[in-house]
């Protein structure tokens, strides 16, 4: 198959960056989307160019690496699916295919495709921990967790920070990931006593970060790989309100 | 901004109670005219002379007030947070038109305001424009302002039309502020949401068929 690439690029954060466009052809529907951008790529080092800047680890949708806006969504056109587990029979033949970085102020844009998400790195180093004293490793019913609170918390710890939800949102908020952080550790009786020093401060970072705020418009959820309920961050609001004024 | 939001859907939640109030009243429109009248004036002089009334009209206006400057304040740093945009955007296949323009619904609606405002409150309460004369029972005739209004059919129009951005930013912003203030329960939200559409519906439909009957009474 063939289609036209339509690829941001950008040299480096304080560059203008726009689009270009690229016709790649001998492409198969079972290459992956990152397969197919790894070909243009080979295609371009044969023609003495500069490669596409993109970012990739596992490529098995778990990692939460890769993650560009492809055709006005993110992760690409299906919902709770990484861009890794994309495929290019998800395209037609001879369609143009629109690649932009995530777009967010809190997530310049470091070269092409690939952003900095040290805010997020950020919002985690505020609390999405336990302190707790290392060693070998605690008998595992010494302390018991019901089931449904561990599915809750697993729910939420499947959060695997590829930033669609702030990419998607309208405000580029980051309520989604940061409730996720927060209700997986706060659910869980190993969390319990850091509970409100951590959402204090996490949602602190958040706002420092520059995040924009919530309105529930939902894209998060739909975008995100996991598929993490917005209930999460209703959760978080009240979570938040109950450590600021009642803790 | 967690403060923002909650004063934001804290004010919306007391607008949406003004408004069952305020389409309560309305409803007399709909009675025969010497009715009508009669029940109209006499309620809005209640009102007018009611000190608690006094005091919840100041909440109202207030509430107007920081709805509007807090959503301001907002909207202007999610647009810093949101620098730039993207070149295509398929926001539809992942959430509604109604919940991305919130502001847009918002200023449509404070457009309404001011008209309305200038309509009524300007001329009654604050004795602006052409005098209100009395009923046959002494009240002040508000009747005869919503009359004599509603007998121009673009005013009609217009009270109809925008009371269908007032429908759907109901919609989105009653089941919204619940999350803002920390409901998360599902079931319940379920629920809610339900509640939200009919409670919108209601509203819009509502205040928004009274002027046709009025017109053509």
């Amino acid at each position: 198959m063939k289609v036209t690439f339509k690829i941001w690029r950008q040299d480096n954060a304080a560059s203008k960056g726009d689009f270009v466009s690229y016709e790649v052809d001998r492409l198969t529907e079972d290459m992956s989307f990152l397969e197919a951008l790894d070909y243009l790529n080979e295609l371009l080092v044969a023609r003495n160019e500069k490669v596409i800047a993109y970012e990739y680890d596992c490529r098995e949708g778990i990692c939460g690496q890769c993650g560009v806006f492809i055709n006005g969504r993110a992760h690409g056109p299906h919902d709770h699916m990484t861009t890794c587990q994309l495929h290019m029979r998800s395209f037609a033949d001879g369609q143009t295919i629109v690649v932009e970085p995530w777009r967010a102020t809190a997530f310049p844009v470091i070269k092409d495709l690939v952003v900095d998400r040290s805010a997020f790195d950020n919002i985690i180093e505020q609390g999405a921990y336990i302190s707790a004293k290392t060693g070998t490793a605690p008998e595992a019913n010494a302390i018991l967790v019901g089931k449904e609170v561990a599915d809750k918390a697993m729910d939420a710890a499947a959060c695997i920070g590829c930033g669609a939800c702030v990419a998607t949102c309208k405000n580029s908020s980051a309520a989604l990931f940061t409730a996720a952080k927060i209700n997986h550790l706060n659910s869980l009786p190993q969390g319990k006593q850091e509970a409100s020093k951590r959402v204090l401060e996490m949602t602190r970072q958040m706002e420092l970060e520059g995040f924009g705020s919530c309105t529930f418009t939902g894209a998060c959820e739909v975008e995100c790989p996991e598929g993490i309920s917005i209930l999460n961050i209703a959760e978080m609001n009240a979570r938040r309100a109950k450590a600021k004024w009642f803790d | 901004m967690f403060f923002r939001k909650s004063i934001i859907a804290l004010t919306g939640l007391f607008l949406c109670l003004f408004l069952i109030v305020h389409l309560s009243a309305n409803s007399i429109l709909l009675l025969p005219e010497e009715t009508a009248r009669e029940l109209y004036n006499s309620y809005s002089t209640t009102l007018r002379e009611s000190p608690i009334i006094k005091i919840v009209a100041y909440v109202l206006y207030l509430s107007i007030l920081l709805h509007i400057v807090y959503a301001l304040l907002i909207t202007l740093n999610n647009r810093r947070a949101k620098s730039k945009r993207y070149t295509l955007n398929q926001y539809r296949e992942n959430s509604s038109w109604t919940s991305q323009n919130m502001g847009l619904l918002g200023i449509m609606i404070l457009l309404f305001i001011v008209v309305h405002l200038a309509n009524f409150w300007a001329r009654i309460k604050l004795g602006m424009g052409e005098g209100v004369g009395l009923d046959a029972n002494g009240h002040v005739d508000v009747y005869e302002v919503t009359y004599s209004l509603f007998q121009n059919i673009y005013y009609v129009l217009f009270y109809t039309l925008l009371m269908a951005p007032l429908g759907l930013h109901l919609y989105h912003g009653l089941k919204s502020a619940f999350m803002t203030l920390g409901f998360y329960h599902k079931k319940g939200l379920r629920i809610i949401a339900k509640l939200s559409l009919i409670y919108a519906v209601i509203m819009a439909v509502g205040f928004g068929i009274i002027p046709f009957i009025v017109f053509f009474k």
